[in-house]
């Protein structure tokens, strides 16, 4: 034992100190020198203008005015690359039967399809149309939800809600776990086979920072997709004009995700 | 001072140890967070000017304003004012960059896309049963950028 305590002496303390103080100094310089490395290696040739804290993006989505021509699913397809057979959006088609005569129902069975998101529009349906009561399209996409389930469940900070209200995907950082695709009350994610990330719906960040409108917003034919920024309110804004002529819903309000996305014509049936 | 050298070694050598850990694990933090960490929130800042770099697909209605005013004009002012150029005459970005290149032209099938009838349309939209409606061409008896005149 005292062999041991003999080893510590003044000068080994004095040595050891100078060496955490050295590597303490040496913390800032690293941080310099990787922030530089980065800053050459990672261009970003992306519109510099563009401030996330000053803008809050929102969709709003008029069932009643859904032809269900499915225009939007391909121009998203198109605009964000997105693998066959997965969606950022899609549509559904509502079919409410009539009630069995003597039931006593105000409505009968729900049937909801959605061939191949209807990319290619929709085809008659398998109900015959003498059944249909009411029958409708409604258009989905990511709900941007205040308290969005999938931001929080990301075990690497790699999804998140962006100062301008978008939900968005760092590739770079994704691990692909897909705990965020099991969280997403809505399935507005999936995995992308391509990137081996999570995918979902940007909003199409890379118009909106531009100042395009998203692409199924651009190529809607009948203006069932209104896109605004609630920030810099516009003249007869959109959004605001569609919230004052409409009663406004959102998806699955009672699980508190706090769903952003407006809605309006929506049955109780739609989920 | 010396009497901190008493402590027993093993007690000293874990105190050190445990010095030594939690100054890697600061310095491995520092080295591997990216800079751009935390700039908004609990995520990297710089991935929203990564997603922003890629490159818009569809050119955009006002796009082909400026060059198709008239055009676009006039179309604002029949039934098909809310359609965008694209939506009937496809990505138009390749003739944006260089006006050589001509767009496709349009099929039938643009027009039956959205107006045969099915029940599930909201009924403000004009609908026709295709396979009554007509045998001919659409362009025959309607004019798409005006549809409420005759050719």
């Amino acid at each position: 034992m005292s062999e041991n305590i003999k080893k510590i002496n003044r000068r080994g303390v004095l040595k050891n100190l100078a060496g955490i103080v050295g590597g303490i100094l040496a913390l800032p310089a690293g941080r310099v020198c990787k922030a530089t490395v980065r800053n050459a290696l990672v261009s970003s040739p992306a519109p510099d203008a563009y401030d996330p804290t000053k803008h809050k993006w929102l969709m709003a989505l008029d069932v009643d005015r859904c032809i269900g021509c499915g225009l939007c699913v391909e121009a998203c397809q198109k605009e964000n690359n997105v693998p066959q057979n997965n969606f950022r959006t899609w549509i559904e088609r509502y079919i409410i039967t009539k009630p069995k005569a003597g039931s006593g129902e105000s409505r009968g069975e729900t049937f909801v399809d959605s061939p191949n998101g209807g990319i290619n529009g929709f085809t008659q349906s398998l109900v015959p149309k003498e059944d249909i009561l009411k029958s409708f399209f409604v258009p989905k996409l990511c709900n941007l939800c205040e308290h969005s389930p999938c931001t929080q469940v990301c075990p690497v900070g790699a999804t998140f809600t962006a100062p301008d209200g978008v939900v968005l995907v760092d590739k770079n950082y994704c691990i692909g776990c897909g705990f965020c695709i099991q969280a997403c009350p809505y399935g507005s994610r999936f995995f992308n086979p391509e990137t081996r990330t999570a995918d979902k719906c940007t909003l199409c960040y890379h118009r909106i920072t531009r100042g395009l409108k998203p692409a199924c917003v651009e190529i809607c034919p009948s203006q069932a997709r209104v896109f605004g920024d609630l920030k810099n309110p516009v003249p007869d804004d959109p959004l605001q004009q569609f919230v004052a002529n409409n009663k406004i819903e959102a998806l699955k309000p009672n699980l508190g995700t706090g769903p952003r996305v407006l809605y309006a014509g929506m049955d109780e049936e739609v989920r | 001072m010396f009497r901190l050298f008493k402590m027993p070694p093993q007690i000293i050598r874990l105190v050190l140890l445990t010095i030594a850990i939690v100054y890697g694990f600061s310095v491995a933090k520092e080295l591997l967070t990216p800079p751009s960490f935390g700039q908004y929130g609990h995520y990297r800042g710089n991935a929203l000017q990564e997603i922003a770099a890629r490159e818009p697909y569809w050119a955009g209605r006002k796009t082909c304003e400026s060059c198709h005013g008239a055009i676009v004009k006039k179309l604002a002012g029949a039934e098909h004012k809310t359609l965008s150029c694209e939506t009937c005459h496809g990505p138009a970005q390749a003739h944006v960059d260089n006006p050589e290149v001509k767009l496709p032209k349009l099929s039938y099938s643009k027009c039956v896309r959205c107006h045969e009838a099915l029940p599930s349309r909201p009924k403000w939209l004009h609908q026709i049963n295709v396979k009554t409606h007509y045998a001919g061409l659409c362009t025959e008896c309607h004019v798409p950028h005006q549809p409420n005149e005759t050719p």
